[in-house]
């Protein structure tokens, strides 16, 4: 039988696609905002949209921080979700500089503003927030992005994938031992989405 | 590189698909879930629903439409029709649309744009703008085009260009532009207006109305001529002319960057 995966509610954004997306892919999983539970959770995702601020300071500070921490130190399979994941990191420049978990180092910076794309023999100005279907190396799959604020990562064996938009190559997906992590919406990127899950829940049932 | 996205719209009335889907394999071609499950299957960027109900149940119909559906794709899902309050935006999001569509309350009420945005993000809110060509006067250099709103009924007195740049401004995450010269006549987008917005405002930019061709989603996205970031069609899709995968093989095999078609594999 499957373990029971936790969907953490920390209110950063409906969950229901991600909950859908999970039980598509064959997860038993339970929704929850008590940290007590996260704590001994053994499987635990933490998907998030927005941005980093005044809420993001509280969780991170808060009982729930305390509890997302003890999950990924004690070594069960964690999995963050875009905010989710950019918040396993140091911290943000967004809204004059927040903190993150701080279980990866490194920190999430804006897009620069004028960025420019060659494409044929035309230059195509980009805009932000990066939104849309985007391809990750190495494998070339595509995933649905959709953030103005990337992971600059400092350790780069932290970075299982990495996609460029721009003069920017960013971390689209983390790793280290049980902390996985995507900038891109698995929920929301077909079938690649769902391999990506299956390979998360496979991975964490070993 | 960031790929421009073909978005199939389904027109829902009183909660069915009208201008029915056609292609094959659908058991019923007004079912809104069946279609919209079979263009995610097709690989479709992204998926819009309209809702052109006229009536008050229709539009409880609508939210009901759009509880059905999200769950059963696994792609964004833009909806729009008839939203007028916050509560509008709020309850369809909570039945799991990732983006909402605003198009005559945003020209009724400009702030109701910056209030959906700081509460939900830009992210999900897109503001329709429908769009109609000025009769051009003898020495205008450059076209003019006023925004219009209720389907193209009602004038507003707004350059589409400045609008354009206000909502951006305001906190719109997209812009669906329609040009409602174009609109339901299969011979292309308006291409003029939606290039000159697609460089000037610093948003995504969603061409729609007019497409009757491949060809023709071709202009829409080309550098020089439309430069929309996305593509929105109906009636090629439905009617079977053409699937998704058609599609991004004719854009791919003329220069448009397209996420290639979705090869379905076991497991």
């Amino acid at each position: 039988m499957a373990r029971e995966l936790t969907l953490v509610d920390a209110g950063l954004g409906n969950l229901a696609s991600v909950e859908r997306a999970l039980i598509q892919v064959g997860s038993a999983t339970q929704i929850t905002d008590d940290p007590d539970k996260v704590a001994t959770s053994r499987i635990v995702v933490f998907p998030g949209q927005g941005a980093f601020g005044k809420h993001t300071d509280q969780l991170v500070s808060g009982a729930m921080g305390e509890a997302l921490r003890m999950v990924i130190q004690r070594g069960d399979p964690f999995l963050g979700i875009c905010l989710g994941m950019q918040l396993l990191f140091d911290g943000s420049e967004e809204g004059g500089g927040h903190r993150g978990l701080g279980v990866l180092s490194g920190k999430c910076r804006r897009f620069p503003d004028d960025m420019t794309a060659a494409e044929g023999e035309r230059v195509r100005k980009l805009k932000i927030p990066h939104m849309g279907w985007n391809e990750v190396q190495p494998s070339g799959e595509h995933y649905y992005f959709v953030h103005s604020y990337y992971v600059d990562a400092d350790k780069s064996d932290d970075v299982m994938w990495s996609t460029t938009y721009g003069d920017v190559t960013f971390a689209a997906a983390v790793r280290r031992e049980n902390i996985f992590g995507c900038q891109f919406h698995p929920e929301k990127s077909q079938q690649s989405g769902l391999r990506f899950l299956r390979a998360f829940l496979l991975g964490s049932r070993q | 590189m960031l790929k421009r996205r073909i978005i199939p719209c389904l027109d829902v009335k009183n909660g069915r698909v009208v201008k029915g889907v056609h292609f094959k394999g659908l058991r019923d071609a007004g079912d809104p879930v069946e279609a919209a499950r079979a263009y995610d299957q097709q690989g479709a960027d992204e998926i819009c629903l309209l809702d052109i109900t006229a009536t008050t149940e229709g539009r409880e119909n609508f939210v009901d439409v759009v509880r059905s559906v999200a769950p059963q794709i696994f792609c964004p899902l833009t909806v729009g029709g008839g939203i007028r309050r916050e509560d509008d935006v709020r309850r369809l999001l909570n039945a799991g649309a990732d983006k909402v569509a605003i198009n005559s309350a945003a020209v009724t009420s400009p702030l109701l744009i910056k209030r959906l945005a700081a509460r939900y993000g830009s992210q999900a809110i897109v503001v329709a703008v429908d769009v109609k060509r000025m009769p051009a006067l003898p020495r205008d250099e450059e076209p003019i085009y006023e925004v219009v709103i209720h389907g193209g009924t009602r004038s507003t007195g707004l350059d589409a260009m400045r609008w354009c740049e206000q909502v951006a401004e305001l906190g719109a995450g997209e812009i669906l532009l329609t040009s409602m010269d174009k609109d339901g006549t299969h011979d292309g987008y308006d291409l003029w207006i939606t290039r000159e917005i697609a460089r000037r405002v610093p948003v995504p930019i969603i061409a729609s109305g007019g497409v009757g061709s491949l060809e023709h989603l071709r202009q829409g996205l080309a550098l020089g001529e439309g430069e929309a970031d996305a593509a929105l069609a109906a009636s090629i899709f439905h009617f079977g002319l053409f699937t998704i995968a058609q599609a991004k093989q004719y854009l791919h095999d003329h220069g448009i960057p397209v996420r290639p078609p979705e090869h379905r594999r076991a497991g």
